[in-house]
């Protein structure tokens, strides 16, 4: 209990910095944490499905695509309103999404990265040729209309969406289920042989990754006014969520949080010296050398830190 | 006694290697059966059959009367039956409390998001195969091979089986460790569990097994006592050649 309460005060103090921050920053570096906290959403449903039961999927933009045109296509085309066009992505994503990785569920390791990869190419591909009036073909969809207007909203709803899915999927973790998911990681078979049904827990960690992705792509969406092929199924966006995830510390809700963090600001960062593509050589170099250094991600360097202050503070308490 | 399990004609081929040919036996309830033979006589393979980690060719799997071939892993541990394997496999990141909650989880996502962990329960099975608090809560890589057997029984026995399949259990073991795994298995015996051991270890087998079966080539060779198996002349060459 006591850690619990204590891990509350963390979520808080973060809470309320994320709040104080646009007192103290300008409205571009508010643009690059928008990013962040829309990165941190994807990274944590990366994370919920593969971080969690080792199943590495590389079709996540997939999943985001179809909440991103599910909402685009019925905001551009029927005139819909964004309270019902979002909701309605986000089942869209979870049911079309279940229907394609339902089968992938049953191959392992290799192959099911394999196959959702697969499920990335083939809707990149689909939505430029099958129904061009309907999704923009290659141009996409323009013109969409946002959630609220600004950079300073944009950023307290991109920053309330992420924190509420952070502890929400904190506090499922904390469950036996965030236990069963990782012994799926571990060894199937065992969990299997304990008399868990872990297709059903596979498919459950996939409909909340589903969910949280849904949300992520339709609000995203929404907030970049746009969606293209290009933009949503580009491998760079896929490994930048993959590589958010396992940067900040795979298998914990903290660590796809940081890494986004991190990864976004380096990015902007380099962007003044490094101009284009060439700037995801020098990210690369740079996570490569930090994974190497800390393969459990930034979070395994940081938490003993955050041990040790809550230690000392409840020291200071009992004094 | 009543037969707790059947196996009917079951037969397993991996490509031109028949690993089990139309074996039949039963194991009744309460009693040890000992599943013996040289390497590859399928012994571990029977186990795999028995759990559905391999899918028979033909031949059928009763367990408390029931047909189960057609049953997944899970759904024959949730009628009783468990396993544990020969070479240990422990869920690595986590502590032995963890290990054993795991053998504890519901098979129902509400219940396992709903219900507390019953961290009691956990230690006290932990105490029943012989861990202290201290090595409850220490990862399976700051354990030796006799902790990481007990580990594993301990998470079996969680799950409440009624029959419990034992693969290799006193491989790699030293003889105190032997005479501890030992003692637990006659103390849950005397509750009724049954069990079906496999080893290559016959002396620290021979107290506990009410009957043998000795297989070979994936076929029965003979059944009996232990002494009547281990003195049969075929069982003999079938261990040392001819």
């Amino acid at each position: 209990m006591i850690r619990f309460l204590d891990q509350i005060r963390w979520w808080l103090l973060f809470a309320a910095v994320m709040c104080l921050l646009p007192l103290v920053v300008s409205t571009g570096t508010l643009r690059i944490f928008i990013f962040a906290n829309f990165l941190a959403i994807f990274a944590m449903s990366w994370d919920i499905l593969s971080g969690r039961t080792g199943y590495i999927s590389f079709g996540h933009p997939f999943l985001i695509g179809i909440a991103g045109y599910t909402t685009a296509m019925l905001t551009y085309h029927l005139d819909w309103p964004l309270y019902s066009t979002i909701p309605l992505a986000v089942v869209m994503t979870m049911i079309g999404g279940t229907l394609f990785f339902l089968p992938a569920l049953r191959t392992r390791g290799t192959y099911f990265a394999l196959v959702t990869l697969a499920f990335m190419e083939l809707m990149y591909h689909s939505m430029q040729v099958v129904q061009p009036k309907l999704t923009g073909g290659t141009r996409g969809l323009s013109g969409l209309p946002t959630v609220v207007y600004g950079a300073l909203p944009n950023y307290y709803l991109s920053f309330a969406v992420m924190f509420i899915i952070a502890v929400g999927l904190w506090l499922l973790i904390r469950t036996r289920l965030g236990i069963a998911l990782n012994a799926i990681r571990m060894d199937e078979d065992a969990v299997r042989s304990s008399g868990l049904n872990t297709t059903r827990l596979k498919l459950f960690a996939f409909m909340i990754s589903a969910m949280v992705a849904g949300i992520g792509g339709a609000l995203y969406t929404h907030y970049l006014g746009s969606i293209a092929p290009r933009g949503i199924f580009e491998i760079n966006f896929l490994f930048t969520i993959l590589v958010a995830a396992l940067l900040g510390g795979a298998g914990s809700i903290v660590g796809p949080i940081i890494g986004a963090f991190f990864l976004t600001f380096l990015l902007e960062l380099l962007r003044p010296y490094i101009p284009g593509a060439g700037r995801y050589l020098i990210y690369g170099v740079i996570a490569l050398v930090l994974y190497y250094y800390a393969p459990k991600g930034i979070y395994s360097l940081i938490q003993p830190l955050r041990i040790r202050l809550s230690r000392s503070s409840r020291g200071a308490q009992i004094d | 006694m009543t037969d707790l399990l059947a196996v009917q004609d079951l037969s397993k081929t991996f490509g031109g290697l028949s690993a089990v040919k139309n074996l039949s036996f039963c194991v009744s309830e309460g009693e040890t059966v000992g599943l013996i033979g040289p390497n590859g006589a399928g012994k571990t393979t029977i186990f795999n059959l028995i759990m559905n980690e391999f899918r028979p060719d033909s031949g059928e799997i009763f367990f408390k009367g029931e047909a189960i071939s057609r049953y997944p892993t899970h759904e024959r541990v949730k009628l009783g039956i468990a396993r544990t394997y020969q070479v240990p496999r422990p869920f690595s990141e986590m502590t032995v409390g963890e290990n054993i909650r795991v053998g504890l989880l519901p098979d129902n996502l509400w219940k396992m998001v709903t219900e507390e962990t019953d961290e009691a329960l956990e230690i006290e099975i932990g105490r029943s195969v012989g861990f202290d608090d201290h090595q409850i809560a220490q990862q399976p890589s700051e354990l030796a091979m006799g902790d990481l057997r007990r580990l594993e029984l301990a998470r079996t026995l969680a799950i409440q089986p009624s029959l419990l399949l034992l693969d290799e259990v006193f491989a790699g073991l030293t003889l105190g460790e032997i005479d501890q795994i030992s003692e637990l298995l006659v103390e849950r015996k005397k509750y009724g569990l049954t069990y079906v051991m496999v080893s290559h270890d016959l002396r620290s087998m021979a107290p506990l097994v009410d009957r043998v079966i000795a297989v070979s080539f994936g076929e029965i060779i003979t059944e009996g006592t232990f002494d009547e198996v281990v003195n049969n002349k075929i069982v003999q060459e079938a261990y040392l050649g001819q």
